[in-house]
């Protein structure tokens, strides 16, 4: 493959100016127009893309002890003999900790080990010869043990229907799989100590470290200045950290405790597999009357936490009943994943509809747009739009193709409800004309960072350079966890209630200085002006502050605020895909996302977003995969070998749509709705092409190549017939 | 990953008899599958003899016709002298892995490189291959593994360059034993005549260098699951004779399916007179391939692959010679 080969990312749609990106004068709040700031990269970039910024992973300190699990090798398993003496002969290990005896999935601990240093720790755990006596185990869903009962209200329902279409879908268990492996470093100093953690909750941290570490709250701080991902997996402190945090209080001494990639894999979380069974009836035009759903979530040794958002809401279905079962087995539990339920849920719903549309012949795209419940109508735009932006007229009736590659198109969507917490934020203006703004909250990869700089150089008239971010430390003002896409729009109206603050103790000092009252004044361009008379340069004015620094105060409850959009946030993708019909391989050429979300404030970080969804949605569809062993439990692919993740060679061209809804003033989150339908509208394209669904995730060569095997054996059996 | 002496050769007699002596030993030359295996626990040498130290320019010279084994990867893919004399030599050295590795991994290291089965590589299956008692493939997750060979042990062999090389008929010379050189036919072994190493090699042999026949009509497909830097599910390469339109003779050889490179006999007995675009022989002659295999419970998708596999490797051999 040359370079010429690859697809590039476009950042804009071919029908990008037919979007609308004006929002009405009349609801706007102040600066709103200048708020979509395309242009503006990472602040961080040149210290990431130079290895300058240091990520939790990155921090050593002098007399630093390592520490690791003890770990169970197989799905179930007895401790049933260890050799702690010749672990602690060996030069450089300092203890060995052993605490249970039972290990009831593949990287479940019963202990740790510390040493001085890498090399002790690994001769340490070998010198140790844990021994474990397999047990049986259950590696996942059995699904003959998944009995769809349908209740008598489903089966009313079924009675006026013209087909009835019975199906299972499944996907598979999903690990987050961020760069930066879960752990943190503590540097304990004896009375007090800097916490290195790598989470999306500084402050979630600091409450439950501060248990281990026995020391007040004002001796410790967390620090996560740079954070490699955390897709919902990094809001505890992991067992990772309960070592760090019993070893680095019981020796005083700085520990170091991170995952490596195989502990990641099988320890930190997961999205669950999931297990769908439908029996829906629905008439001669594809309107779906009712039915019944049931959904299994494997959660591992969890008993909880496995649901599958299906139906999704978005669809009128008629009369659904639902059923759900959380069926635990020997693996990891499963913690929030990036729009957790949700991914699993759409792939069931999305190719679901997909088989109504080809039995009732019908368009999945008219039918979609027939049975789409959104009250906004933005889904109902994006549909049409979407149509002609990919070529829809183009795609050929389900199962009509026979060439050896072929083209397939797939439509699916989305929709978020906004949430929000509180937040306070902090901006300094100093002497020199830099302001510092100060945000406790964390930045994982996302740009809120960016986007917080960007909104407080905005809200305060003066260039983005003179704003620096201080972010990620439980020293600084209180932030929200990274969670429910909830980051910007809790950050968002407190930034902006700062740089009000700031402004307002500014402009006092300008009235003190030049006469009449603080309210007389404003900040614009980087000036200070009287109605349209600038009386005053912003340099000159910090110049003339009273001390070193100045600093505006910013708290939001998380109520009323019109920086904030209430809602939904809806969106639709559609995916253009071709597969190799004689080697099974499926190659996604084309992807538009449209994506609403409020008022964007950093357009380049925004789509980043929706990008990255999609392209975790599209590797979920085709690659990911936590495999045990179905014989004695053990993850046979914990690492990125086997574990495949969608690379360079894979990715298709991705055309993220940001939508302005007329109505939309506020910011919303983003991290979460763009990942929700790609996995569905893939599966989509992938029947499209084929002529017969391939209902498990991954959609792997093997499934692919039965699929259209089948979709042989059913073409020769119907022209039989005909 | 525990201590180890390194021992930096300065000649091929050096680092050979280095081998020998030293229980343990391993010569590393780029060290790429080396390193994977000692992070896994699976390697665990107490010497090791860095090759690339040895400033012999024979050991790094591509030429048409032959290939110093300490040429890397990326040497190979972009020689001119392969990409004319053996075209499906070049385009395998260029699939492999991506640009980082094949700006490291050496010819040799590639030909030697160990298996990368799942229970081989994880350090807690204690695998027939590492003098356990059990292939874990056999009743476990098989899907990549062979579809040809009695076993016991299951791998496939992971050089796609040795598949290339079988097809162009190539030896290996050595340096360091009794043998001067061994076909790549005879490099490796099925499992059922050795199990726990997959060359021939004895103790301080050494490959210096890999010669090959010319191959100007030559091509290769492999069918990956994932595009950018994945192994095969399996992979083909071919080398014809022609007779204008017709095949002459043609080498016929298939990765990803046996314990070792595998060669297609009745395939390229088939394919003999078969005119390039008689599609419905090429594809008889191709569906000969399969004769013989034993797909396991997840694996046999392999058998509807490898003909597909065989018959695009014809027609990139056909599109290299008009692309001359």
């Amino acid at each position: 493959m040359t370079p010429q080969d690859a697809h590039p990312i476009s950042s804009r749609g071919s029908g990008a100016e037919q979007i609308p990106t004006r929002m009405p004068t009349a609801n706007r709040p102040q600066n709103a127009g200048k708020t979509v700031n395309g242009d503006t990269s990472r602040l961080e970039s040149v210290a990431k893309v130079t290895g300058a910024a240091k990520y939790g992973r990155d921090m050593q300190a002098p007399g630093m002890v390592w520490v690791r699990g003890i770990r169970c090798p197989w799905g179930n398993a007895r401790l049933i003999g260890h050799d702690a003496d010749a672990a602690k002969a060996v030069p450089g290990v300092v203890d060995v900790v052993v605490t249970g005896d039972t290990g009831e999935y593949n990287g479940d601990a019963v202990g740790y080990l510390l040493a001085e240093n890498k090399l002790a720790l690994s001769r340490g755990l070998r010198a140790l010869r844990a021994r474990w006596e397999r047990l049986p185990c259950r590696t996942g869903i059995d699904a003959r043990e998944a009995v769809l009962s349908v209740s008598d209200k489903a089966e009313n329902a079924l009675l006026f229907a013209d087909h009835v279409l019975e199906a299972e879908y499944s996907t598979p268990v999903q690990t987050h799989s961020a760069l930066e492996t879960h752990g943190m470093m503590i540097d304990h100093q004896g009375d007090a100590a800097v916490v290195y953690a790598s989470t999306q909750g500084t402050f979630a941290v600091a409450d439950e470290i501060a248990s281990f570490l026995s020391l007040p709250r004002n001796k410790f701080e967390v620090r996560c200045e740079h954070v490699g991902g955390g897709f919902g997996a990094k809001f505890q402190i992991g067992k990772e950290g309960a070592f760090a945090g019993n070893v680095a209080s019981s020796l005083k001494r700085p520990v170091y405790s991170f995952c490596d990639r195989k502990e990641e894999h099988l320890d930190t979380g997961n999205r669950p597999s999931a297990l769908v069974k439908v029996r829906v009836g629905f008439s001669k035009d594809g309107t779906v009357l009712g039915g019944q759903i049931g959904v299994w979530g494997g959660v591992g040794v969890a008993t909880r936490g496995g649901d599958a958002a299906i139906p999704s809401g978005r669809y009128e279905f008629g009369v659904i009943e639902r059923s759900m079962t959380n069926v635990s087995f020997n693996g990891g539990a499963p913690r929030a994943m990036r729009a957790p339920g949700h991914p699993q849920g759409a792939f069931a719903e999305e190719l679901m509809l997909d088989e109504i549309a080809t039995i009732a012949g019908v368009d999945p795209l008219e039918l979609r747009i027939r049975l789409d419940k959104d009250e906004t109508k933005a889904r109902q735009a994006m549909y049409r739009l979407g149509a002609e932006m990919i070529g829809w007229k183009d795609r050929q009736p389900t199962g009509s193709q026979s060439g050896v590659v072929r083209r397939g198109f797939g439509v699916g969507s989305t929709s978020w409800r906004a949430l929000r917490g509180p937040c306070d934020i902090e901006i300094a203006v100093h002497r020199d004309g830099s302001a510092e703004l100060r945000t406790g909250t964390q930045d994982i990869g996302t740009g809120q960072r960016t986007a917080c700089a960007v909104l407080a150089a905005e809200r305060l008239s003066i260039p983005l350079e003179l704003v620096s971010v201080a972010i990620g430390s439980s020293r600084l003002p209180n932030g929200p966890a990274s969670g429910g896409s909830v980051t910007s729009p809790s950050s968002a109206p407190a930034v902006l209630a700062a740089a009000a603050d700031a402004e307002r103790q500014l402009m006092e000092i300008v009235a003190q200085q030049i006469g009449g009252a603080g309210t007389d004044y404003r900040l614009r361009n980087g000036k200070i002006v009287r109605g349209e008379e600038a009386v005053m340069g912003w340099n000159e004015l910090c110049r003339r502050l009273p001390s070193e620094s100045l600093v505006g105060r910013g708290t939001w409850d998380g109520r009323g605020s019109p920086y904030f959009q209430k809602g939904n946030s809806n969106g639709v993708q559609f995916v253009e895909v071709e597969v190799d019909s004689e080697t099974g391989v499926v190659q996604v050429k084309r992807v538009i996302a449209f994506q609403a979300c409020g008022r964007i404030i950093c357009r380049k970080t925004a789509e980043s977003q929706i990008i990255g969804g999609v392209i975790q949605g599209i590797s979920y569809a085709l690659f990911e995969d936590k495999l045990l062993d179905r014989q004695t439990g053990a993850m046979v692919n914990p690492n990125l070998e086997w574990y495949r993740i969608l690379g360079a060679n894979d990715m298709p061209t991705i055309e993220p749509v940001l939508w302005m809804d007329a109505e939309q003033t506020g910011v919303r989150g983003l991290g979460e709705p763009p990942v929700v339908p790609t996995a569905g509208a893939v599966a989509a394209a992938v029947f499209n092409a084929v002529g017969t669904p391939v209902r498990s995730l991954p959609i792997r060569p093997d499934r692919v190549l039965a699929a259209v095997e089948a979709a042989a054996v059913a073409g020769v059996a119907k022209g039989g017939a005909s | 990953m525990n201590p180890f002496a390194l021992l930096q050769a300065d000649s091929v007699a050096e680092a050979s008899a280095a081998a020998k002596d030293v229980r343990l030993s391993v010569l590393k030359a780029g060290g790429m599958d080396l390193l994977d295996l000692m992070k896994e626990g699976i390697a665990e040498p107490t010497q090791l003899v860095n090759l690339r130290t040895v400033r012999d320019p024979a050991l790094r010279t591509i030429e048409a016709g032959r290939i110093g084994a300490l040429a890397t990867l990326a040497d190979i893919a972009r020689s001119d002298a392969v990409r004319a004399s053996a075209p499906v030599i070049a385009k395998c050295a260029a699939s492999a892995a991506t640009p980082q590795v094949r700006n490291v991994a050496t010819a040799g290291g590639n030909l030697l490189q160990r298996p990368r089965c799942w229970y081989f590589r994880n350090e807690q299956f204690n695998c027939l291959k590492k003098g356990g008692s059990t292939c874990y493939a056999v009743d476990g997750e098989n899907r990549y593994h062979a579809v040809f060979g009695p076993g016991p042990c299951h791998i496939v062999h992971p050089s796609n360059l040795a598949v290339a090389l079988l097809a162009c008929d190539g030896v290996v010379s050595l340096a360091g034993g009794e043998r001067a050189t061994l076909p790549i036919a005879k490099l490796f072994h099925m499992p059922d005549r050795g199990i726990r190493d997959e060359s021939n090699l004895e103790p301080g042999e050494v490959i210096t260098s890999i010669a090959y026949s010319p191959a100007p009509v030559s091509g290769f497909f492999v069918v990956k699951e994932r595009q950018s830097f994945d192994w095969p599910l399996t992979m083909a390469a071919v080398a014809l004779k022609l007779d204008g339109r017709r095949i002459a003779s043609a080498r016929v050889c298939a990765g990803a399916v046996a314990p070792v490179p595998w060669s297609l006999p009745l395939v390229e007995k088939a394919l003999q007179g078969v005119a390039l675009d008689d599609e419905a022989a090429l594809r008889a002659a191709c569906a000969k391939s399969i004769d013989g295999a034993e797909p396991m419970r997840d694996n046999a998708y392999k058998l509807k692959l490898l003909p597909v596999a065989i018959r695009r490797a014809i027609a990139d051999a056909a599109g290299a010679k008009e692309g001359q």
